[in-house]
């Protein structure tokens, strides 16, 4: 008895002088600096964590805030775990004045308790420094500019340029052209798409947009009616028809991330369908320095497809509460954040898109700049497959199945998902 | 053991406290909430509007909540039968007088030590990966061909194995301070008595450890109703039939998921529900089965 | 008659134990190579991992993942922090759990079932539906920082260390305290100075388990620590792993699950050593 309680002092000791260092490391106090915003104290929830290259970012954006205006930043770093208690924290009140989240929650889970930013985004031209795309949907779905941009993300097919180049592919614009690459860069001796099964809905959704609109896949994932629709059927037809033809890289559909990491690993692999964050992962996973292109999804004219262009686009954005104190100041924050010079260091620093159209994105987000400005109607994540919570789990296992060929005909693709709804 | 009341009062106190600061209030609240349409599960009770059993209907309606549900119950069965076996076998060969015993225990407890993130990765990675992974590896060693481990059919599967693997340990401690319990006379009264390996087993060991399986049983249905990390695993990005589990399906309902923002506390709430009732009922069912009032030493 | 195991090697008896052996080896064997895996992962690069060239080194030790993951992340403070947490929820959970569970096994009261029907009710609502709510009331009333963090820590690991020394009370002998009572202990007495060291191996497992909760815990600290400051080792991996996965620095993410790893390691070791004394039958015989 008498080891054990001084084991268990000793470890108390340790305990207690851990807490004590952990306690004592006490900021460095800056010089306050005369300014517009002295004694202006914001709380800023942030997703990310301190030592990931956004967070430092933000975290020196928040520093020359401070030096110029003479506010007070308090950055708590929650993770991407935010979306689990932010909800909670707002309803409670808690003492926050800004906070980072998906603009699709923001739009539609939190509007009731974030700040209408209209007005102050007019009188900043907020217009002339963003993506229209992203403005016009959460004003859709909150009915007023409820966040502002800080990390777009935009979807498509990602390519190594330089397969392309040795193969001599154009660009393909529709299925049919697309198809005909594929079979080229077979005959080159490449294997054309890589695809991990985390993403096997993500790329099916985009086939279903360009044959019958992501409107309607939502319909019918909601209620059902796949057998009944020629489109659905046709596009799980498309995709048996080009695992068939071999245009699937070597044991994919994979688990993640090993398909998609063969592009860097072998070099054989040209492409993906995906978001924009792909190029870099591969890239840092894999050690390669893949040069990296993209293009949107080709499209299915009418009557055959929808003939739908749309990409996929999301973002991750800044929102200011609705009980704020210090909504302008607040506002002015994010200005510097998601403009110019800020703007351009958290492009550069994480290899994103830049929020600000008129920085300059890193190479290897070549062309999605453009790609977001032409963007009118963004699709969303898994463009309407993800709907239905309730069979959620069993469309996305249907899914992969079918990209593994279990399934023989379109037909029966559809017959298993009519088969949820009972 | 009349004069016994103040000392049951002192002694039961704190545990009774705790049950009413931390407990009482959020599972009456689950409780309540379950037959009510909630979108928050914050939500003051003043948004709430009643919905009768609609919660339970809707997630037994569920095909995901169901495939859930059946992911679960194979993982309890199966899983409960290897693990616990293997733990229980474990456990008394390293009772049985072998040498090293210390190191075996330590090699075969570690695992359940190591963050699941670690381990998952190294089972995904090295052990199940088509490519270069173990088992394909030793596969292709005999002439065969790789089989697709993570693959819609054997998902399920290969996550399950991953998790025994790691859990055999922690049950195998637990058998191992059972048996350490019962004193070595009794061992050594049944091998004068000419009793044989095997026989004393049977007969000392395995009925003296009722209370402990009673508690292993239990304990294994607690962690198979909180199954989360590995499934969260093995489906990066969002959720798949083949290894959805409750929980899973507990969190996508009350925080959203990954492209649509639609949550329903309600839903979550029956769904925590339906699991505490299945593990009072298999408590109440081994409390029934595993009657051991009678045995002391 | 204690007989140092190394006197004598006796191969008939040792020859008994050979199948016993074989399922031992067979199994560890399978422990070994993964957790050599992680090992040897913590010490190579993303390239490596992914395409199963782990054991290969053909870019030599990575031994700078380890100080990347030390310095980079702080993880002195998340050491501190769990430690703190982890010990002071295991002593005092200790006290609060094992008095009730004896009492629970030995007595029989109107209320006894349903205490223990409310203990295992506790412990099988998903931690979600606890956690939510309780921080839904402590923001709503302003109660922060590291003793609630604490106080949920001990309060959580409550049910499952009463039910679990349940057992272990209950197939204790009454001829302890019914001779403790010859001698005229009051049976308070009696418990902390005879039972509760009866159930030493129980205690120290059940300790050790208490111990790996808290540390691996992530989603309370999460919700409750709110400041980088409290945060503990369990949040802090999940933060490592995020940034390295933007990062690719996979490497990394080993070590750092590695560091993580052997202050566990350490504490087991040092505490099974208790497992193995199991009542030696002393105290009362006949």
């Amino acid at each position: 008895m008498n080891r054990k309680r001084l084991v268990v002092t000793v470890v108390l000791l340790m305990a207690a002088a851990c807490f004590a260092f952990a306690a004592g490391s006490s900021e460095t106090t800056t010089k306050k600096a005369e300014g517009v915003y002295s004694g202006v104290t914001l709380n800023f929830w942030s997703m990310w964590n301190s030592n990931e290259p956004q967070g430092q970012v933000v975290a020196a954006a928040a520093k020359a805030f401070e030096e110029k205006t003479g506010a007070k930043i308090n950055i708590e770093w929650k993770g991407r775990d935010i979306n689990k208690i932010i909800a909670t924290a707002l309803e409670a009140g808690e003492n926050i004045d800004v906070f980072e989240e998906d603009y699709r929650r923001i739009g539609n889970v939190y509007k009731n308790y974030v700040y209408d930013l209209t007005d102050m985004a007019k009188a900043a031209n907020y217009d002339a420094q963003s993506y229209a795309c992203f403005n016009e949907e959460i004003t859709k779905w909150a009915g007023f500019l409820a966040a502002i941009t800080e990390q777009p993300q935009v979807g498509g097919i990602f390519y190594n340029k330089e397969i392309f180049k040795n193969a001599g592919i154009t660009i393909p614009t529709t299925w049919d052209e697309f198809l005909a690459v594929n079979q080229k860069l077979v005959d080159k001796g490449y294997e054309p798409m890589a695809l991990d099964s985390a993403y096997a809905d993500f790329f099916f959704g985009y086939h279903l947009d360009r044959r019958i609109g992501q409107a309607v896949t939502t319909e019918l994932v909601k209620n059902g009616g796949w057998s009944k629709n020629a489109g659905a059927v046709a596009a799980a037809q498309d995709i048996i028809d080009y695992r068939k033809a071999g245009y699937l890289a070597a044991g994919a559909p994979d688990e993640f991330p090993s398909s998609q990491n063969k592009i860097g690993l072998t070099g054989k692999v040209a492409m993906i369908v995906c978001a924009n964050y792909v190029c870099s992962e591969v890239n840092n996973t894999t050690g390669a320095n893949i040069d990296w292109g993209m293009f949107n999804y080709p499209t299915i004219a009418a009557p055959a497809g929808s003939g739908s262009t749309n990409a996929y686009a999301g973002a991750n954005s800044l929102a200011i509460t609705k009980y704020s104190k210090n909504p302008q100041a607040a506002f002015d924050f994010l200005m510097l954040l998601t403009s110019g010079e800020y703007d351009q260091k958290m492009a550069n620093a994480a290899s994103q898109i830049p929020a600000d159209p008129r920085n300059v994105a890193p190479a290897i987000m070549n062309g999605t700049i453009e790609t977001l400005q032409a963007t009118s109607s963004p699709l969303s994540w898994s463009m309407g497959l993800n709907a239905n919570p309730d069979i959620k789990a069993n469309v996305k296992t249907n899914i992969i199945a079918l990209f593994e060929g279990k399934f023989a005909t379109g037909a029966d693709f559809a017959k298993a998902m009519d088969a949820l709804y009972k | 053991m009349r004069n016994d009341k103040k000392l049951i009062i002192g002694f039961l106190t704190p545990c009774i406290l705790t049950l009413f600061i931390m407990y009482l209030y959020p599972v009456a609240r689950t409780l309540v909430m379950s037959f009510f349409r909630i979108e928050s599960v914050t939500a003051a009770t003043s948004t709430w509007s009643f919905y009768g059993l609609g919660n339970y209907a809707k997630i037994f309606h569920s095909p995901s909540f169901k495939s859930a549900m059946w992911n679960m119950v194979r993982i309890w069965l199966v899983g409960g039968i290897l693990t616990l076996s293997l733990a229980l076998i474990f456990a008394m060969i390293l009772t049985s007088g072998i040498r090293f015993k210390k190191f075996f225990r330590a090699a075969i407890y570690m695992p359940n030590i190591i963050s699941a993130v670690a381990l998952a990765t190294m089972w995904i990675q090295y052990v199940f990966n088509q490519d270069y992974g173990m088992l394909n590896q030793m596969i292709r060693f005999f002439g065969g061909t790789g089989v697709k481990w993570l693959g819609t059919d054997l998902k399920f599967w290969a996550m399950l194995f991953s998790f025994i693997f790691g859990a055999v340990g922690y049950y195998m401690l637990i058998f191992i301070s059972g048996i350490e319990k019962i004193p070595a006379d009794i061992y050594e009264a049944a091998t004068i008595d000419g009793a044989s390996k095997v026989q004393q087993a049977m007969k000392i060991t395995m009925p003296l450890l009722k209370g402990v399986t009673k508690t292993n049983i239990t304990f294994w249905s607690i962690h198979t109703t909180t199954f989360f990390l590995w499934s969260m695993m093995f489906s990066p990005v969002d959720t798949e039939a083949a290894t959805i589990v409750p929980v899973v399906y507990l969190y996508n309902t009350v925080f959203g998921s990954k492209g649509n923002s639609q949550r329903d506390a309600g839903a979550g709430a029956a769904v925590g529900v339906v699991l505490a009732l299945i593990i009072v009922a298999i408590y109440f069912v081994m409390n029934r089965l595993f009657k051991d009032d009678d045995v002391e030493y | 008659m204690k007989r140092s195991p190394y006197d004598r090697i006796n191969w008939k008896r040792e020859l008994h134990f050979l199948p016993g052996y074989i399922v031992l080896i067979a199994w560890i064997a399978f422990a070994a190579a993964f957790l050599l895996w992680i090992l040897a992962a913590s010490l190579s690069t993303s390239r490596e991992i992914f395409s199963g060239n782990v054991f290969a080194f053909k870019t030599g030790l990575h031994f700078e993942n380890y100080a990347k993951a030390w310095r980079q992340q702080n993880v002195s403070r998340f050491f501190g922090n769990s430690l703190l947490y982890a010990v002071v929820t295991c002593v005092v959970v200790i006290f609060i759990s094992a008095p009730a569970a004896y009492v629970l096994s030995r007595y029989k009261f109107f209320s006894n079932k349903m205490i223990r029907s409310s203990l295992i009710v506790a412990m099988s609502i998903p931690a979600v539906m606890i956690i939510m709510p309780l921080f839904s009331m402590t923001t709503r009333w302003g109660i922060k920082g590291r003793i609630l963090l604490i106080a949920l820590y001990i309060f959580s690991h409550v049910p499952y260390t009463t039910i679990y020394l349940l057992n272990f009370f209950a197939t204790l002998s009454r001829t302890y305290e019914e001779a403790a009572a010859i001698d005229g202990c009051p049976p308070g007495k009696t418990f902390w100075i005879i039972m509760l060291p009866l159930v030493q191996p129980a205690l120290v497992t059940v300790t050790i388990f208490n111990f790996l909760g808290v540390w691996n815990e992530f989603f309370m600290a999460l919700i409750f620590a709110n400041t980088e400051k409290m945060t503990p080792v369990g949040v802090g991996l999940l933060q490592i792993v995020n940034a390295m996965k933007y990062t690719g620095d996979y490497g990394g993410l080993f070590a750092a699950v590695i560091i993580v790893f052997l202050p566990t390691f350490v504490l087991y070791l040092f505490l099974s050593e208790r497992i193995i004394q199991g009542v030696t039958g002393g105290g009362i015989k006949g």
